[in-house]
């Protein structure tokens, strides 16, 4: 899958279905500090994200 | 590949099986878009009715960066007005000068209040101060959060005030607020602790509301989303606010492991404000000896900022 970090980098990732919230825990990225979309599509980070999917996290706190 | 269903989480207000666009933390609930806007608007105007931020016939003025707090409270007042008989917002833009960022935020802001039919004022530090912050910060620019904020609050007071204004709304979010109460725990400054702008005190001596304070800014962006109303500005490029930026990393991480932190935090500055008696605020108000204003020494921190007299 896809992710697209706060910076915008992307990153592929090849790991199978994983909730989201370990995504985020691989890239050190605290759930409180960020909301996420799932192609295109807000959803909580305990959602999972599969092969095709594309995750994108965007940063809350302004300044961090 | 899962299932739709065991790919998401549904939303847990009852009667609702849409999919969840967010959890909260701290009460365990899963919000789909249409619980989520209006879990938004109910804390936001929970927030306004229990402190009673607004009167009848008030005028606010609405300090609107154009950022994201900002936009989503000028939104949600907005939206609140027909609720509430004879009270009217302008908004108010403050031009600080800070050069490949300004522009594209105020460029929102008008943007906004075009699109709403809000009457849109917008002073510069130029025009009040003679200088944009990039030329008052020279040599001081690890103060620069501090600078700007003394001169942004003295803006908006003056831009309020031309405008008649009644009441200021500030976009501060339970983020913020957080933040702040610790700050002011951690430097002992008991004064900033316990005093309430709500109440006009103490320089300015309009009122300045929160009605986002128990708003999180994980909320506050996701309703922006939901609505239609988010996009990606630029950053603020000074970063003087060297204590903030810590206080923001620990909080966060404390809320992630005990969700609730930060509303406690400000449940506990609330307890002590009103354990406190008024006078142990930042003191007696008395007039600047150089601008008139009102402040709490001989000369106010603005005057002291930009080096009068002298
Ligand atoms: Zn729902
Ligand atoms: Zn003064």
């Amino acid at each position: 899958m896809q992710i697209i970090l706060p910076d915008r980098s992307t990153r592929q990732l090849d790991c199978g279905t994983l909730p989201i919230e370990e995504i985020l825990h691989r890239f050190g990225i605290n759930p409180v500090s960020v909301i996420v979309t799932r192609n295109g599509r807000l959803v909580p980070e305990t959602a999972y994200a599969e092969e095709d999917d594309e995750i994108r996290i965007i940063r809350v706190a302004h300044g961090g | 590949m899962l299932t739709p269903d065991s790919r998401d989480v549904r939303c847990t207000s009852t009667p609702c099986s849409e999919p969840a666009v967010i959890r909260l933390r701290d009460s365990g609930q899963y919000l789909c878009s249409t619980h989520c806007i209006r879990h938004v608007e109910n804390l936001f105007s929970r927030t306004v009715e229990d402190q009673r931020m607004i009167a009848p016939g008030d005028r606010i003025a609405v300090a609107l960066s154009g950022g994201k707090d900002s936009t989503a409270l000028l939104l949600l007042l907005h939206a609140a007005l027909p609720a509430w008989p004879g009270v009217t917002l302008i908004a108010v833009t403050v031009d600080e000068g800070i050069a490949g960022y300004r522009d594209e935020t105020i460029g929102a802001a008008v943007e906004l209040t075009v699109r709403l039919g809000v009457e849109h004022h917008i002073v510069s530090f130029a025009s009040l101060f003679g200088g944009d912050l990039d030329v008052l910060l020279k040599g001081r620019e690890s103060r620069s959060c501090t600078v700007c904020g003394i001169l942004r609050r003295r803006a908006l007071a003056t831009a309020a005030r031309q405008a008649g204004a009644t009441r200021i709304a500030i976009g501060h979010n339970l983020d913020d607020e957080a933040q702040t109460v610790l700050m002011n725990l951690l430097r002992g400054d008991f004064p900033h602790l316990v005093q309430d702008a709500a109440s006009g005190e103490p320089e300015c001596f309009i009122p300045r509301i929160k009605p986002l304070a128990w708003l999180s800014e994980r909320e506050i962006v996701t309703y922006l989303i939901l609505t239609g109303n988010y996009r990606e500005l630029p950053e603020c490029p000074y970063t003087g606010f060297a204590l903030r930026s810590e206080v923001r990393a620990m909080l966060t991480g404390l809320e992630f492991r005990h969700p609730g932190t930060m509303k406690n935090l400000i449940r506990s500055r609330d307890t002590i404000r009103q354990h406190t008696p008024r006078a142990s605020g930042v003191g007696s108000v008395q007039r600047c000896r150089e601008c008139g204003e009102h402040c709490s020494g001989e000369i106010c921190q603005v005057c002291r900022i930009l080096g009068r007299p002298g």
